[in-house]
Parts: structure tokens; C-alpha cells; sequence
């Protein structure tokens, strides 16, 4: 009895007090595919719908990369991210953050430039930033060690040559 | 262990079948561009593969900076950190089993280091050198 007491309490301080990771994990294997095999699989509560079609009709210049896909996968992912963009995920701890800082009618081009995050960064060293083992802000699982999980709490938070952060 | 074996076994036949039939019609266009085109050449392609160039995103980069220069072994995104995996289909059979996924990762990954699209005798002249590796 006691050991399970202890394990709901472990599994329960893995989650927001809703019970709700911070995002909504990602749970489409072609994305983690298509997406995934160049740079972390972002979970698509990360970014309004308007920014994640800005960054779908323009993949033969992804950041400066051609990472141009299929027709039928273009139209599969864009629905994707768009049935699971962040304005349709407000439940969520961060997806409701990062919309909720965003200016009337503003569409980042980037999750690291909505203002929630580049807020959340801003007191980060930039040469923590740049090294090799994480290279920019967009490599959120060098640092955040459960981001894949949908966990960008404080205390998976380790950053090469650093470690913990605190605010 | 027969389950493996054969599933080793498939993957090798799938994979000698479509990276064969791919290089062939990548023949036929090479030799629509140049009629004395013979054959593709491990050697121009290992050039291809590992010489500098201006990339797409203003920065000199090769073949090698993401993909290493042993094909065998996994490899890092130069502007992500992100893993990948062998490219050598000796050590990664998943390598060149799927003709679209070929064409896709060709296309990018030209224009991501020459800026612009490879010529047939160059696509199948780096995919001989890809394949000739251990």
C-alpha cells in the first residue's frame, strides 16, 4: 500500500495539477518520421495554427533547409498541426501561455520567438545557446530532458556545461 | 532466429531490387543528357560526397558534415545535433529500400549543399559510392 502511495505521488509530480502534461505529447508517427529526422519532433501545442501554416506552405526553405515533402504528407501533416495547434489545446499549461502572450494578430515564424518563450530564454547565456551540444534555442531536448514527453517543467531542465536551472 | 534470417533476407533482396531499378532509370535519363554516358562511378561520386560547397544556408558545407566520412557509423545534423543514421546500407538496411524516400532525401540534401538539384549522373554516382562502402 505504501509503495503504491508513493508511486501515484511520483507519477503525480510528473504532471501539472490537472493532471495535463505542459503540452499535448505528439502522438503521429509520421510526424515524429517526416518531422522528427531532422530536429526535435515539436508538439504542435506549441505554435498557433496561422504560424504552423506559415511554416507548411513553405518547406523548400525550412529556415533555409529544403525539407520539401510529398504532396499527400504535406496535406496530412497541415492537418495534423492544425487539429492540434495551440489555441485548440488552451487546457494545456503552455500551449495557453504561449497563445495567451502572443499580440492580436501576430504569427512567429518560430516557437523560440513567440514572446512566452523568448521571455521564458531571455536570461540564458547565449554562449549556453550556441555550444555544440545544443546549437539554438530550437533544440528544446538538449536542455529540457523530458520535452518529448510534453514536460518543459523546471526541474528536467539541464543544460550542458551548466546544469539545473533556477529561476 | 528464422524469423530474422528472413526478415535479413527480404530487406537485402528489397533493397538490391528498388536501388537497382532506381539506378537504371537514372541510367536511361543520363543518357538522354549525354549519349556516351557508360556507367556511374564510385569515384565522382565520392567526390560529390565529400567536397565543399556554398549550401543553402550561406555556409560551406559538404555531404560529410552531416553524414561523417565513415558511412557506417551514425551521423549529427551540423545545424540541428540531430542523430542520424548510418547511411551505409550495409549497416543500415533500411538504407535505400524505398524509391520515393530516396528521390526525397536526394533533392533536399542537393539543394541543402549544392543549392540547386543533382543531374542523374551525379544522384547515381553518389548513390554507387553510398552503396560501395562498407
Amino acid at each position: 500500500m505504501k509503495y503504491l502511495i508513493v508511486l501515484s505521488m511520483l507519477v503525480g509530480s510528473l504532471f501539472a495539477q490537472n493532471g495535463l502534461t505542459d503540452v499535448a505529447p505528439v502522438n503521429n508517427q509520421l510526424y515524429i518520421k517526416e518531422c522528427g529526422s531532422c530536429h526535435f519532433a515539436y508538439q504542435p501545442g506549441l505554435l498557433p495554427a496561422s504560424s504552423w501554416n506559415k511554416i507548411m506552405s513553405n518547406l523548400a526553405n525550412h529556415y533555409n533547409n529544403d525539407a520539401s515533402i510529398s504532396p499527400a504528407n504535406l496535406q496530412t501533416l497541415t492537418k495534423y498541426l492544425n487539429d492540434n495547434s495551440a489555441e485548440k489545446n488552451m487546457q494545456y499549461k503552455r500551449s495557453n501561455k504561449i497563445v495567451s502572450s502572443l499580440a492580436s494578430g501576430q504569427i512567429p515564424d518560430s516557437i523560440s520567438t513567440t514572446p512566452y518563450i523568448a521571455r521564458k530564454h531571455s536570461e540564458i547565456k547565449k554562449s549556453l545557446i550556441s555550444q555544440p551540444e545544443v546549437k539554438g534555442l530550437f533544440n528544446c531536448i538538449a536542455c529540457h530532458k523530458t520535452a518529448d514527453k510534453g514536460l518543459y517543467g523546471e526541474r528536467d531542465i539541464n543544460i550542458p556545461h551548466y546544469g539545473k536551472w533556477e529561476d | 532466429m528464422k524469423i530474422l534470417l528472413l526478415t535479413a533476407l527480404l530487406l537485402n533482396l528489397s533493397f538490391a531490387g528498388v536501388i537497382d531499378e532506381y539506378l537504371n532509370s537514372l541510367k536511361q535519363e543520363a543518357l538522354k543528357e549525354n549519349p556516351n554516358f557508360k556507367a556511374f562511378d564510385a569515384k565522382r561520386g565520392e567526390e560529390i560526397f565529400t567536397s565543399k560547397h556554398m549550401g543553402k544556408k550561406g555556409k560551406e558545407i559538404s555531404c560529410t558534415s552531416c553524414h561523417g566520412t565513415d558511412l557506417s557509423k551514425s551521423g549529427e545534423n551540423v545545424f540541428t545535433a540531430k542523430t542520424i543514421e548510418p547511411l551505409s546500407p550495409k549497416a543500415n538496411p533500411k538504407r535505400f529500400t524505398d524509391v520515393a524516400e530516396t528521390e526525397k532525401w536526394l533533392k533536399r540534401n542537393f539543394n541543402d549543399v549544392y543549392n540547386r538539384e543533382g543531374t542523374a549522373l551525379e544522384k547515381g554516382d553518389v548513390i554507387t559510392y553510398i552503396i560501395s562502402k562498407d
